[in-house]
């Protein structure tokens, strides 16, 4: 991966900028994004006496809307970036430049990541100047902090679809990788769960709101993104309830060491997408 | 525009003729009203195609995908300044080769340079020195054709200036503001003659370029080809179409199922399989009947009819005996027409002797 020419990484990045912005899907999702987030926002201020709620309550709100939306913005973007991109023909003639696959594919990374982050950065950023508006702009900053995670949580999904992309024979099989993917991060809480509950798990507590979780249920969440980046995101706001439960994650659990996976999870896939996408045949 | 005299072949008279190189002419002769085509030839001197150091050097190259060799052990080279052809039916391993050559697929064994530079050791400079248009081409939806032109003119370092000289010379100015996304595929495909002449390349590499358009876009892309090759570009040309790849071309070779079948001049090709070229004559009131006295003329290869035409082959000092055969016999000939060895003809036969061998 070494001698890169960050000159023509730029070039593609600004290409898919260019052309992936001015997509109807991604606008239209990105539309349904911003007015959810206002509601949530809107919605978050009702159990107080101001018109929007604060940061903690909005973020409590706009969580459960972006663990669903960013994901699939970022494998909408991303499943035909090389295999629908190889059967079309365009990557072909990209290819026959003089650039590198490895140049491709960070400027492919970079350039849809760019389009990802306008999402969250529009939706969230509104939200965000009306709290600085009506509660004051230090919790206006920390709302920073929670745009980072959601950029954060697309780029580790645009590098797990990138990396389906990549693999894929054909377009559809992108599609059909894209749509597992995405199904299987709505449905793996729910699975674990299951598992807690299967194993003699407190259900009773559920009714109480008082539930003490084992370490190892809590240690699961490595492996999912969606879930580890709401831990990030309650870790980051002092959040300790999810879902009218308490949530006590364990001492080893810090905030460094939730960015470390979260980075683990962008750049594991993103070098195996480099290796698939360099054994390709176009 | 070239000058031709021609010989009528009933009635001797000379003609004069102009057209443009691969025109085809509908004559009809002065004297005695006798109607013909005649094809202007755009062949160009065989010496250019033999001589000089090579663009493209193919060596043993072998492509498998599981069990199936696409290309199995093929080695030709392309000399700079030529238009070269690669033919063979579909799924003869043409696209592949040319994918191979341009390392956009990974091959089993074999070695590949573009202008000296390997294209495995030094893809950037290889690379640096072609233009390549694809036989499925592509562009981004949301992008008119000038930003992807900028695109690719940024990706080659030159200037963004030339954009939109090049989508002018194509003819696309018209639709500098749409987006591709709404181009018919014609229209994709000039864009695409359009940006495989940025940078201005020495060696272009077209894939079917002319694959599923119609006569107009398949005009104005042959007329393209042969003005880049007139400017001193070295075309590795890969076809289906016979007709274009004999109009277009200096060399050809012919592949099928992944190897070579015959690489030479399309003169060569048709000398070396002696196909002699076919007399057609129309005599009105034939009616599928060929006439007994042509039938013992010594040196006639074959004789066919179809409705009211008689196609003769034969060598050409026999023409002239089979013509007067027919008018001493009271035969009245409304048409005559000479018509040369198609590489369709070359390329049926190469291929049906390679596989019964």
């Amino acid at each position: 991966m070494l001698g890169v020419n960050p000159k023509k990484i730029y070039i593609i990045a600004k290409k898919e900028f260019m052309d992936n912005i001015r997509s109807k899907w991604i606008l239209l999702i990105s539309v349904i994004f911003i007015i959810l987030t206002i509601v949530s926002a809107y919605v978050a201020g009702g159990s107080t006496d101001e018109v929007f709620g604060g940061v903690e309550a909005t973020v409590v709100s706009l969580m459960s809307i972006y663990v669903v939306l960013i994901p699939l913005i970022a494998i909408m973007l991303g499943f035909s970036t090389i295999a629908g991109e190889a059967e079309a023909g365009s990557l072909s003639v990209v290819l026959s430049y003089p650039i590198k696959r490895v140049e491709v594919l960070l400027g492919k990374f970079l350039g849809l990541g760019s389009v990802l982050a306008v999402t969250p950065i529009i939706g969230f950023g509104f939200s965000g100047l009306v709290i600085v508006a009506v509660i004051g702009a230090e919790e206006g900053l920390a709302f920073l902090a929670f745009i980072a995670l959601a950029i954060v949580l697309g780029l580790i999904y645009l590098s797990l679809i990138m990396c389906i992309s990549a693999l894929a024979k054909t377009r559809v099989r992108a599609i059909a990788g894209g749509v597992a993917l995405f199904f299987w991060s709505m449905i793996y809480g729910m699975i674990v769960m299951a598992l807690y509950i299967g194993t003699g798990g407190d259900i009773q507590g559920f009714v109480t709101g008082q539930v003490v979780y084992p370490e190892w249920l809590f240690a699961t969440t490595v492996v999912s993104p969606g879930d580890l980046n709401s831990m990030a995101v309650m870790k980051a706001f002092g959040i300790n309830q999810a879902m009218g439960v308490s949530v006590e994650p364990p001492g080893w659990m810090t905030m460094p060491f939730l960015l470390i996976i979260q980075l683990l999870w962008i750049i594991i896939p993103l070098f195996l997408a480099y290796y698939f996408f360099k054994k390709r045949d176009i | 525009m070239a000058t031709k005299t021609i010989m009528c072949p009933t009635c001797k008279h000379q003609l004069t003729i102009e057209g443009k190189p691969g025109e085809r002419k509908y004559i009809t002769c002065d004297n005695c009203n006798t109607r013909g085509v005649f094809t202007f030839p755009i062949y160009k001197p065989v010496a250019k195609a033999e001589t000089g150091p090579s663009a493209i050097e193919v060596k043993n190259l072998t492509k498998r995908y599981k069990d199936l060799t696409a290309v199995d052990n093929l080695s030709f080279n392309v000399k700079k300044g030529e238009i070269y052809g690669l033919l063979g039916p579909n799924g003869a391993g043409k696209s592949t080769t040319i994918k191979a050559i341009l390392d956009l697929i990974k091959i089993d064994t074999g070695a590949i340079k573009i202008n000296g530079f390997d294209i495995k050791q030094n893809g950037v400079e290889a690379k640096n020195s072609v233009g390549y248009l694809p036989e499925r081409i592509a562009f981004y939806n949301n992008l008119t054709p000038i930003q992807t032109m900028n695109f690719f003119c940024e990706l080659w370092g030159v200037d963004k200036s030339i954009a939109k000289s090049l989508i002018k010379e194509v003819g696309l100015e018209e639709a500098t503001n749409r987006k591709v996304g709404t181009f018919s595929k014609g229209m994709v495909q000039l864009l695409g003659v359009a940006q495989v002449q940025i940078g201005n390349p020495p060696v272009f590499i077209l894939d079917e370029p002319m694959g599923g358009l119609d006569a107009r876009w398949v005009k104005a892309i042959r007329e393209r080809i042969i003005a880049l090759n007139e400017k001193g570009a070295t075309i590795l040309f890969s076809s289906h179409i016979l007709s274009e790849v004999e109009a277009v071309c200096d060399r050809v070779a012919i592949i099928n199922k992944g190897k070579l079948i015959a690489e030479d001049t399309i003169e060569n090709l048709n000398k070396y399989l002696k196909i002699k070229p076919r007399l057609e004559i129309t005599i009105p009131g034939l009616n599928g009947k060929i006439p007994d006295v042509i039938k013992g003329i010594a040196g006639i290869e074959a004789i066919d009819v179809k409705k009211d035409t008689i196609f003769v082959t034969c060598e050409s000092s026999v023409r002239s005996k089979v013509i007067t055969t027919l008018e001493g016999a009271g035969y009245k000939i409304d048409n005559i027409k000479t018509v040369e060895p198609s590489l369709e003809e070359a390329f049926v036969k190469l291929i049906s002797a390679k596989e019964g061998a």
